[in-house]
């Protein structure tokens, strides 16, 4: 499509050769794990299908403790082809958590996170922590007793940290209990707080990858390397890659529509055998793990600060793992990484078997 | 151009088939949902011809999504055709047709 | 007939074939996303079926409202016991209007409109008279009709 008075137009107005600059000569290196730049992409498409899907439900989802449940009754019943697009909303979540967390087991193992691109890591752990609070808060706003369920023992969980886990909990919820002010409050952080703070963080990340460049694994640094153009070699293939991803949401979505469940009873007993969503099973397997006293302490807060101790040595690796900051091989990190991979993938196995 | 025209006037017109039988049977379905109170609600259309439209539609879906992969592969082939040939770069100087 | 030169180059072949198939996949989803994001919007009922009873016995020249569909209608007794039903919807801006019984006329705020006890617009902006109802009885059913139309009750 040659308009060159449309160009012209433009280029009167803005000086786009920084940007026609970027475009010509970002490269991709091209090598044996290249297939792993491509897990970043996915995770973003997959959550601007959400951000779309979500702007769909909430032209018809009422955050209000009587209305929410029937609410969603109608959009899936009423609206033409509201069960698909909630399907589609639900399975893009799914699918957004799964590559999400093979990003970043892809970037921990791969080291992309050492020196220079320490902030990348950064920015991109707090959109982890994130997506996981976008997750809880689009669970509860079913209403249903599962959700409810769900989100009573997260809020309480939370309330077990120490010094400030009242406060986080009252927070959280709004009120004493999970109530109509916890679902309110969740529907704020899910369709306002939470989207602009991850299109910031998003657009930071990015800018971030754009400025430093792809990241090569340490043992392939030294090779002689072809690098791809970005446009419009590795674009094309990005969008490939996510039209296939799009098909496989799409599939889920119709094939498996998720249930909904009976609406929230706050004085009904939970229901049997209930269990939070699946990224939350190893968690929940690890506070199992912890008894109840351990010398005279709540287990519940050993439990808790265990597991935050955890988190918080694996958002520090960047830092702590000093020799691949120097660009030299560090085999400990790679099993540190490949022990938390499995914990990770054990413990969670371990949730859906229980 | 004609070609690509039929198509779309066909995807269209499936997509048109499908929005009143589905609507019909989700109309139908949203009064049974009292009835269901107590047990979860379905939501895949129970109507089986309602239900073959759908797997229908997915079909079609799939068709339409695996012809844009394909000519997405044959756009991307022919740019590293000319990058390899070393044609790719567009001429600045290249005077425009009158 | 073999051509000597093809009358496309290959870059506008792809070009045309990438652009115009996208654009029909992506015209296809944003059709299922506007189904969705425009519902069957409500369209205006042909007729209403209200309690007879509600409705009789009303005070000279006063006005009950009744709903037509998502929006008000008035049930007029005028002062010389005829009855009259007109939607209370102001034909200029779409305004509710009121009854003032001490003038026996139509009053709509948004911009002093006035219409007289027919739904005449003899005042104001207003350019078209309000919409005038039929009434027609039927059992202890009163039944408000648009002007025309037949109306079938379902055998309930």
């Amino acid at each position: 499509m040659n308009c060159p008075r449309l160009k012209d137009w433009f280029e009167e107005r803005y000086d786009l050769r920084g940007i026609r600059l970027l475009a010509r000569e970002k490269l991709v290196p091209e090598h044996r794990y290249d297939l792993w730049y491509y897990t970043g992409g996915i995770t973003l498409f997959l959550f601007i299908l959400q951000f779309l899907t979500g702007m769909l439900m909430a032209l018809y989802y009422v955050p209000h403790v009587k209305f929410a449940y029937e609410s969603i009754i109608e959009i899936v019943t009423k609206l033409n082809m509201g069960w698909f697009f909630r399907s589609l909303h639900h399975w893009g979540a799914q699918l957004a958590i799964v590559f999400l967390f093979i990003h970043l087991f892809g970037t921990l193992l791969l080291k992309s996170y050492r020196k220079p691109r320490e902030m990348v890591w950064v920015t991109g752990f707090i959109l982890l922590g994130i997506s996981i609070f976008f997750g809880l808060s689009g669970y509860l706003l079913l209403w249903d007793e599962r959700a409810f369920a769900a989100v009573r023992v997260a809020t309480g969980g939370a309330g077990a940290f120490p010094v400030i886990g009242g406060f986080i909990k009252a927070f959280l919820r709004g009120s004493i209990d999970v109530t109509g002010d916890t679902l309110l409050r969740f529907y704020a952080f899910h369709v306002a707080i939470l989207p602009i703070v991850t299109l910031a963080l998003i657009g930071l990340h990015i800018l971030l990858v754009q400025f430093h460049g792809m990241s090569v694994p340490l043992s392939l640094e030294g090779e002689k390397r072809r690098d791809i153009p970005f446009f419009p070699n590795v674009f094309l293939k990005d969008l490939m890659i996510w039209l296939v991803v799009l098909g496989a949401v799409v599939t889920l979505a119709v094939l498996l529509p998720p249930e909904i469940g009976v609406q929230a009873d706050p004085l009904a007993p939970p229901p049997e055998n209930i269990k939070p969503e699946w990224y939350f099973l190893f968690m929940l397997e690890t506070l199992k793990l912890f008894p109840g006293t351990i010398l005279g302490f709540n287990g519940e807060t050993i439990a808790i600060l265990c597991v935050t101790a955890g988190i918080l040595f694996f958002f520090l690796i960047p830092f702590l793992d000093r020799k691949s900051s120097r660009g030299e091989k560090s085999p400990l990190f790679t099993w540190i990484g490949v022990i938390y991979i499995v914990y990770f993938l054990v413990m969670t196995a371990m949730g859906f078997l229980s | 151009m004609q070609a690509l025209g039929a198509f779309e006037k066909i995807i269209r017109l499936s997509l048109r088939r499908l929005a009143g039988p589905v609507v019909t049977a989700l109309f139908t379905l949203a009064y049974a949902v009292p009835c269901l109170a107590a047990e979860p609600v379905a939501v895949f259309p129970g109507v089986p011809y309602d239900g073959y439209i759908v797997y229908e539609s997915l079909a079609v879906f799939w068709i339409v999504l695996v012809a844009l992969i394909v000519v997405i592969r044959m756009k991307l082939r022919e740019i590293e055709r000319t990058q390899q040939l070393g044609a790719a770069e567009e001429d600045p100087n290249a005077p425009l047709l009158p | 007939m073999k051509l000597k030169y093809s009358l496309i180059t290959r870059r506008t072949f792809l070009n045309t074939l990438l652009f115009g198939w996208a654009a029909a996949f992506f015209s296809g989803t944003f059709y299922a996303l506007m189904k969705f994001a425009f519902p069957t919007l409500g369209k205006e009922p042909d007729f209403v079926v209200l309690d007879k009873k509600a409705f009789k016995g009303l005070p000279q020249n006063s006005v009950k409202p009744f709903p037509w569909g998502g929006t008000v209608g008035l049930y007029l007794k005028k002062a010389d016991g005829k009855v009259l039903a007109l939607k209370g919807v102001c034909t200029h801006m779409e305004c509710n209007v009121a009854y003032k019984p001490e003038e026996r006329k139509f009053y709509c705020a948004c911009h002093q409109g006035w219409f007289d006890e027919n739904g005449v617009n003899i005042a104001g902006p207003p350019p078209k008279p309000l919409e005038v109802f039929e009434i027609s009885e039927e059992g202890d059913k009163l039944i408000i009709a648009r002007k025309g139309v037949k109306v079938e009750l379902p055998k309930a």
